[in-house]
């Protein structure tokens, strides 16, 4: 039994039944699990920001950062342990924004389309999700059922 | 005893700032300092020296040998480092007091804090703000040492806060302000008064939530600090039982000429920073 955490700008993949992944605090980032059920491999990713067209260099050192890159990785990976594409279970978290009227501080909103945009591209489908609000989530996958549970600010414990 | 009452009586009995920070960056204000009279007060305090020492032969700096004076340290680190170190670890001391009420997790407002002075030395060297490095640094950090002295009184207040912020209308620094009569920020300016601190910093600390408040000369120092904390808090850094109920001042974007796609630009460099800081500070940044 071993807590595994994911940082901000980082992503884990497992297949011990004993592994819980963990990613705290999830604002404006988005929390991305997938799970094989038949295989029991699961994976989580913690990014922060859309695009890494904004600097290319930092990118290819921070894949995980980024939805363009972080995304497709996490795939790759859990692949890599014998996840299969078809039985992929997608749940989605985060997402965030704070109070503001004109929209200008919403990269949460960014981050949340863009992950659409790539799964309808690539006929995903997301099978649960806990989006947006003024919230803040911490996310945790059990590797050994593909649980997900969400600690939420003001709402406590929910699965997912 | 009203409630200001009794939170102005925990204020009185804060501990003060370390002496032995305030002393060194007394010293190390004088254009002229001198090392040797900056080695005397430091050395006077162990944990002080242990840490300079520790994060000059750190990784970061990657020292081909290995410096053990304390003298040969502050020469290499130089006045700003030295600054923030000095800073950082008072700070820390001060936000990881033991607190319920506002707090998920124990470290929570001190990662905040140092967030959020990492986001607002990020805004001051990008968009090149004329702000004082250290004023700015200090501030920054010490932004919600209001929250500190509040969290234990605010306990049975709490879900009156809670169910004004749950409308979805009210920040929580709003909240507070309507169910208590102030709020942290208030608070955390009188312990910035209590400290001696300069006016800059009192009053940044004072209006973090509403800018516009602040006294002109101390307007833009306020702002970077108000916008470094919705921006720490927007992506998810050490926020407690507020979640994400904090204004994000659009108008302060357009007033510092800041583009959606630099606000991107800048959560990344921030992280970056952030990774750095926090292998250095001994803080799990993550
Ligand atoms: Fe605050
Ligand atoms: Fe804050």
């Amino acid at each position: 039994m071993s807590l595994v955490t994911v940082g901000i700008a980082d992503l884990k993949v497992s297949k011990d039944p004993g592994d819980t992944l963990v990613t705290y605090s999830l604002g404006s980032c988005i929390g991305l699990a997938i799970y094989d059920p038949v295989v029991k491999v699961g994976g989580l990713l913690h990014y922060m920001l859309p695009d890494s067209s904004i600097n290319k260099d930092k990118a290819a050192k921070n894949p995980a950062m980024f939805a363009n890159k972080g995304i497709p990785l996490l795939f790759k990976e859990c692949y890599s342990l014998g996840a299969d594409k078809k039985r992929m279970i997608i749940k989605v978290a985060g997402g965030s924004q704070i109070m503001d009227d004109a929209g200008t501080f919403n990269i949460g909103k960014r981050n949340y389309a863009i992950l659409r945009k790539m799964f309808w591209k690539n006929n995903v489908m997301i099978d649960n999700e806990d989006i947006g609000g003024n919230c803040n989530r911490t996310m945790y996958m059990e590797i050994g059922d593909g649980k997900i549970n969400l600690k939420i600010s003001k709402k406590g414990m929910v699965e997912l | 005893m009203s409630l200001m009452e009794e939170i102005i009586t925990a204020v009185d009995e804060m501990p003060p700032f370390p002496q032995v920070v305030q002393r060194a960056m007394r010293a190390l204000a004088e254009p002229d300092y001198e090392v040797a009279g900056l080695v005397d007060i430091l050395k006077v305090d162990q944990s002080i020296t242990a840490n300079i020492l520790k994060l000059c032969n750190s990784a970061y700096f990657g020292l081909p040998r290995k410096v053990s004076s304390l003298k040969e340290a502050v020469v290499y680190l130089g006045a700003n480092q030295l600054r923030q170190l000095l800073l950082s670890g008072a700070a820390s001391k001060i936000y990881e007091k033991p607190s319920s009420g506002y707090t998920v997790f124990a470290d929570e407002l001190w990662r905040h804090a140092l967030a959020t002075a990492v986001m607002a030395q990020v805004l001051r060297q990008h968009l090149r703000f004329k702000i004082d490095e250290n004023t700015l640094f200090t501030a920054a950090l010490l932004h919600d040492v209001g929250k500190v002295v509040l969290s234990a009184f605010v306990i049975d207040k709490y879900r009156a806060i809670e169910q004004l912020v749950e409308t979805g209308e009210s920040s929580f620094q709003e909240a507070e302000r309507q169910t208590l009569g102030f709020d942290h920020a208030e608070i955390g300016g009188k312990i910035a008064e209590k400290w001696e601190f300069p006016d800059a910093i009192i009053t940044a600390i004072s209006f973090h939530h509403e800018p516009a408040r602040a006294a002109k000369e101390f307007r833009l120092l306020t702002e970077i600090v108000a916008l470094a904390n919705s921006l720490t808090v927007m992506v998810g850094y050490g926020t407690g039982v507020d979640g994400l109920a904090c204004r994000g001042h659009d108008l302060l974007l357009k007033k510092l000429k800041i583009e959606a796609r630099d606000l991107e630009k800048l959560v990344l460099l921030f992280q970056l920073e952030m990774v750095k800081t926090c292998e250095d500070a001994g803080v799990d940044g993550g």
